[in-house]
């Protein structure tokens, strides 16, 4: 308890004016309390050349991403996994019978079936190989456009297991890059006889066949994890499986492939396992020698891809192209995740703590078909199978740069992080300039030459009011949850414009803050003596901007690391430059430029028009919208603010 | 020998989904044995002199003085609805016993009920290297309604213990001690048949023992092996075609000779033509009879399937019984989640039931969050629940959950139930921590209805095992996270508190 009351009593102790020390002999503890003293002072004011370093190597982090001097070649990192170790005994029979099931795909196709007379082609495909099967179906009340369809869904029971696991395989009637995914369907068909024919599944194996695109796995997944989710009428499953702990789902489209692409961006930049990929990556290489690319990206595009004024001398280096082929998928990836898109229906199987990716059949005129894919997926479910507990491993936090190269998370993390924290230290040094004032002594200008030498400045406390700005950009957020609901809004997502852009929301939340700020500002009350006023506004606003957005971005670069560092890359700088100045023509300027910078920008560079991203909020609970509105328009609304209000005020 | 009697037989059933359902009964009788009372654990015990009574068992019998016992070790998820009902009604996943064992005058007893409950699984567990072990008072209940003995039980306080083990499944090292009870081993008999090989990779299989007590009779052991096999898997083609060799591998070579019966008896398909050889000694009412004993050996018995090339599965089958239950949780919370419980009764008539649900201490039921609704309409139904047994979770121990239902004729009840999952200290998690943990199934029993006394006409229902996930560390990372953290604190404890502390003072120096 004394300790307490003396360091209650620490707390509380303020230096006085004039207080002495007393105990001046202690002389080696003095020199140490000088030392350090003179390291604080140096360290705060080479502060702005500090800052400057940590975004100048910040950003040169992120542009280094891609080069070669971050990555490792991926590894296995579960034992238990034991990929491409069995002999696969996928065999033509088998692709004939997925030829088959096609032939019968695309006469549906064909004849325009509905998405009922679809799922009773595939129920009673299942019901004829001895699988219990049913259908699901699911309606969505959207804004703009209801979504309704069918799924359908077969349970293998794996036998002599209690089935309390289970592996999901699945297809989507419409592929990820808009074809119908006819082969993918027929695939699944082919494999629930071939995989029944064996006894060696531990996990139950869950066939889907899901409606559309994402629609019908969310309404498939959130009915058998007991979602609420107000906008979805569902069906309840009748047939039930265990738990799932991973999920692959086919999407091929085309008639034949030559690469195996792995999309495996989940909702809200959530990620799957590495190990699965690593997994798969190994089985198709050496089990079925298909190679396996990012995405739908191959090696040899960069050349249509970069400009062709590029020397050809730069071309031949592999260093030079290598550093364009990860910066590519990196790009792709960001896209991805700064929107919290999911790059295939995997992703939505990632909100419920499954592990999975899509692969992709890159369409292309050959060599690989069925017989390739079925014995990547035979292969890819052993390895599943062969799991005693749910991937684990803390393998969910990297950078894929190629697919068999990654950076982990000690080697991409820090780029966002410094440029935070040099957010940060702009926003404190801010904060504690805005706690003292210059005390010019009353002399006249001849004295003043003379004693040029800065110790003659004085520096006097002077009050910080932190109450204003804190109800400023409370207000901005409050501000931001109402443009939101308007945005949410039935009749707003109903209007022409909001297909295309997020600009005709904006003007009004601009005049309301026109007239906030120019409430603020007061040009009459000129102080005569400028010390005895406290800190000015502005200065506090812009020390809290910095400081929420410094904030904001860390937390999110452990979330989503893409979208830490698209906020690092657009507010960093900006915040930081956020200053007042006079007469209001200049005001609106400025205040205009950030908008026309910060704000389009966003939306211009991915062409991501406002409803897509209100329908991702409404169907699949993307956070990118509520985001947007909520945390990121209203930081560079403060800094608007802080660009209408008087310098001096 | 005159006091003994051991019969065996094999029931085969075939399937409408194609498979074989097989159930082994090896039954020995000891005439006019009584079982042993609590009370006279203390004096010394009579002589046990057995011909075919397994010594093995019968010793354990006596050391605890059980009247009746029901162990059963299953692996694979019964069917239900496409299967029907076992001939054994004990087929929940995992490893299943409970036992009937009197309490004893409280001045007489030299051994506590527990003690001797704890010594009982023990033995078992080494009898039969199962890990029964595990089914201590963690898993240890007394339902009300389920579990009622199969025989009589003598004139004394008698009390019912119950556990299950749902990650325990049965493997060669279980079937092996279980083969060494019988007079024939697997050498002869039908016990021969018994091949793990084919036993094992069966789509179900378990194996159970029963020990009762019949008054008029004496002390009967029943072991069991029940499995249901897919001739179409074995066969390599889509016929369901059936014979001794291709489901077990083997024929019967040589009849047992200690045995008073020994038959075989198989369910004949309902329709379509079908040849059965050899000729059985008796068939009619849809079964034929084979006489091991006075059988040409070696003796195969096939069911062919006339003009049948292929086997086509039926389309949307009705379910094969009456009463039917799932059992399901949702919720992606570690913290807490939902039951959802579906009964559904296809009778013309309301069914009396009760539901167990037996979940370890891991699962803390919300008693009041329970609803009850019936079919589609979502206004809650009080009166579908009789009477409710709820004994809560407290420490370690099991909760007991064993409403009665009245179940309304032709209609889905609906029972969800919310609970919340504990947060385990570390060192409670289990070696495989994230793949979660298991609770036993749900058992389904049908009663008579209100007043009568008759025994009820339906056998008990197990649901599937599930799987529920706590909240888990990473434990491949604690060591990193552990030097890390204690780095971080350590250093930024160490700055804060000399700040708070220690005075700085400015001096001036001379």
């Amino acid at each position: 308890m004394p300790l307490l009351a003396q360091i209650l009593a620490r707390l509380r102790w303020r230096p006085q004016n004039g207080e002495k020390g007393e105990n001046i002999d202690n002389a080696s503890v003095a020199k140490k309390y000088r030392r350090r003293g003179a390291a604080v002072d140096k360290i705060y004011r080479s502060m702005p050349t500090i800052r400057m370093l940590l975004y100048i190597v910040g950003y040169t982090w992120m542009l280094l991403l891609p080069s070669s001097l971050f990555g490792n070649q991926t590894y296995i990192d579960e034992n238990a996994l034991q990929p491409g170790q069995v002999a696969t005994y996928w065999s033509w029979g088998d692709v004939h019978s997925a030829d088959v099931y096609l032939g019968q795909l695309e006469q549906l196709r064909d004849r325009n079936a509905s998405s009922a007379e679809k799922a009773a082609y595939v129920k009673s495909t299942f019901n004829a190989l001895g699988v219990t099967a049913t259908t699901q179906a699911y309606a969505f009340q959207t804004g703009n456009s209801p979504l309704s369809g069918v799924n359908t869904y077969a349970v293998l029971s794996a036998p002599r297991t209690s089935g309390t696991e289970a592996i999901v395989i699945a297809a989507s009637w419409t592929s990820l890059n808009g074809q119908p995914n006819l082969r993918g369907i027929a695939t699944v068909l082919s494999l629930v006889s071939f995989l029944k024919k064996y006894s060696l599944w531990a996990k139950d194996i869950v066939f889907i066949i899901s409606d559309g695109y994402m629609d019908g796995m969310q309404a498939w997944l959130g009915a058998y994890h007991g979602l609420d989710q107000s906008s979805l009428d569902m069906e309840p499953l009748r047939l039930r499986s265990g738990v799932i702990w991973t999920a692959l789902t086919i999407d091929y489209p085309g008639h034949s492939f030559s690469h195996l692409g792995v999309f495996y961006e989940g909702l809200n930049g959530r990620l799957p396992n590495q190990d699965l990929m690593n997994s798969v990556n190994y089985i198709s290489t050496y089990t079925a020698n298909v190679p396996v690319v990012l995405y739908d990206h191959l090696d040899e595009q960069i050349k249509d891809i970069l400009p062709k004024w590029l020397p050809q001398s730069l071309w031949n280096q592999k260093e030079f192209r290598d550093y364009f082929i990860r910066a590519r998928n990196l790009v792709k990836h960001v896209g991805y995740q700064t929107f919290g898109r999911a790059s295939g229906i995997h992703g939505l199987f990632n909100c419920y703590r499954i592990d999975a990716i899509t692969l992709f059949a890159v369409p292309a005129a050959g060599p690989h078909g069925f017989h390739a894919i079925g014995r990547i997926i035979e292969s890819s479910l052993r390895t599943m199978n062969n799991l005693l507990e749910r991937l684990h491993a803390s393998f969910f936090f990297y950078l894929l740069t190629g697919s068999g190269t990654f950076l982990k998370i000690g080697e991409y993390l820090p780029s966002a992080v410094i440029v935070s924290v040099a957010m940060i230290f702009g926003g404190l040094q801010i904060w504690v300039d805005a706690g003292w004032v210059e005390q010019r002594p009353a002399v006249d200008e001849k004295s003043q030459e003379k004693n040029a030498a800065p110790t003659t400045v004085k520096w006097k406390t002077r009050h910080r009011n932190a109450l204003l700005p804190l109800i400023i950009m409370l207000v901005t957020h409050v501000i931001g949850g109402f443009t939101f609901l308007l945005a949410t809004n039935t009749w707003f997502i109903t209007l022409p414009t909001s297909n295309t852009s997020y600009l005709p929301l904006i003007p009004f939340s601009l005049v309301v803050f026109s007239s906030l700020s120019a409430l603020l500002t007061s040009p009459d009350t000129k102080p005569i003596k400028v010390e005895s006023l406290p800190a000015p506004l502005h200065t506090l606003l812009k020390a809290f901007n910095l400081c929420l957005a410094s904030t904001v971005i860390s937390i999110t670069s452990v979330l989503n690391f893409s979208l830490a560092a698209a906020l690092a890359v657009l507010l960093g700088v900006p915040l930081s430059l956020a200053s007042p100045t006079r007469g209001l023509p200049n005001k609106t300027a400025k205040a205009l430029a950030y908008y026309a910078i910060l704000f389009p920008l966003w939306w211009i560079l991915f062409s991501r028009p406002i409803s897509h991203s209100i329908w991702d909020w409404q169907v699949l609970g993307t956070w990118f919208a509520p985001f947007v509105c909520v945390v990121y328009w209203p930081l560079v609304l403060q800094a608007m603010i802080v660009c209408m209000l008087d310098p001096d005020c | 020998m005159n006091n003994e009697q051991f019969e065996e037989e094999l029931h085969v059933r075939p399937l409408q989904d194609g498979r074989v359902y097989t159930n082994f009964v090896f039954k020995i009788l000891l005439k006019n044995a009584v079982p042993r009372s609590a009370n006279t654990l203390g004096s010394e015990d009579e002589a046990q002199h057995y011909t075919v009574f397994p010594l093995a068992l019968g010793q354990i019998i006596r050391e605890y003085a059980v009247t009746e016992l029901h162990l059963s070790l299953n692996a694979g998820k019964w069917d239900y609805a496409s299967w029907g009902y076992p001939d054994n009604p004990s087929v929940g996943s995992g490893a299943e016993l409970w036992a009937w064992m009197g309490e004893g005058d409280e001045k007489r007893v030299s051994i506590s009920f527990d003690a001797r409950w704890q010594g009982l699984r023990n033995a078992l567990a080494g009898l039969f290297c199962a890990s029964l072990g595990e089914l201590d008072e963690r898993r240890t209940t007394s339902p009300v309604y389920a579990f009622q003995p199969d025989g009589d039980l003598p004139a004394e306080s008698m009390n019912l213990a119950y556990a299950f083990h749902p990650s325990e499944n049965i493997c060669t090292e279980n079937l092996t001690p279980f083969i060494k009870l019988l007079p024939c081993k697997s050498r002869s008999g039908i016990a021969s048949l018994l091949n793990p090989h084919r036993l094992f990779d069966a789509d179900w299989h378990g194996m159970s023992i029963r020990v009762l007590w019949r008054a008029d009779e004496g002390v009967e052991v029943q072991l069991g092996v029940q499995a249901v096999f897919d001739p179409i898997r074995l066969r390599g083609q889509q016929k369901r075609d059936w014979d001794f060799p291709h489901i077990f591998d083997r024929t019967i070579t040589r009849a047992c000779p200690v045995a008073y019966s020994s038959t075989i008896r198989v369910d004949l398909p309902l329709s379509g033509p079908y040849t059965l050889t050899p000729d059985p000694i008796t068939a009619g009412n849809g079964t034929a009879v084979f006489d091991v004993m006075s059988a040409n050996k070696p003796l195969d018995v096939s069911l062919l399937y006339l003009n049948e090339a292929h086997f086509t599965y039926p389309v949307d089958p009705s379910p094969q019984t009456d009463l039917s239950i799932a059992r399901s949780h949702t919720g992606t919370s570690q913290a807490h989640g939902r039951f959802h419980v579906t009964l559904t009764n296809s009778l013309n008539h309301p069914q009396r039931v009760a539901y167990l649900e037996t979940p370890p201490w891991i699962i803390k039921f919300y008693l009041h969050t329970l609803t009850v609704t019936v079919d589609q309409d979502p206004r809650p139904r009080k009166d579908i629940i009789q009477k409710l047994t709820y004994i809560p979770t407290s420490s370690n121990l099991p909760t007991l959950f064993e409403p009665t239902l009245i179940l309304p004729p032709n209609s889905t009840v609906h029972l969800t139930l919310d609970f919340d999952k504990t947060f385990l200290r570390y060192t409670e998690h289990p070696p495989d921590a994230q793949r979660g943990w298991d609770l036993p199934p749900a058992v389904l029993i049908p009663l008579s209805s209100n007043g009568s006394s008759a025994p009820p006409s339906l056998p008990r229902m197990y649901t599937n095992t599930l799987l529920v996930d706590l909240a888990t560390p990473d434990f491949s990372m604690p060591y990193n996270v552990i030097i890390m953290t204690c780095t971080l604190i350590a250093m930024f404890f160490g700055n804060v508190f000399n700040l708070l502390t220690r005075e700085f003072i400015a001096i001036k120096v001379a």
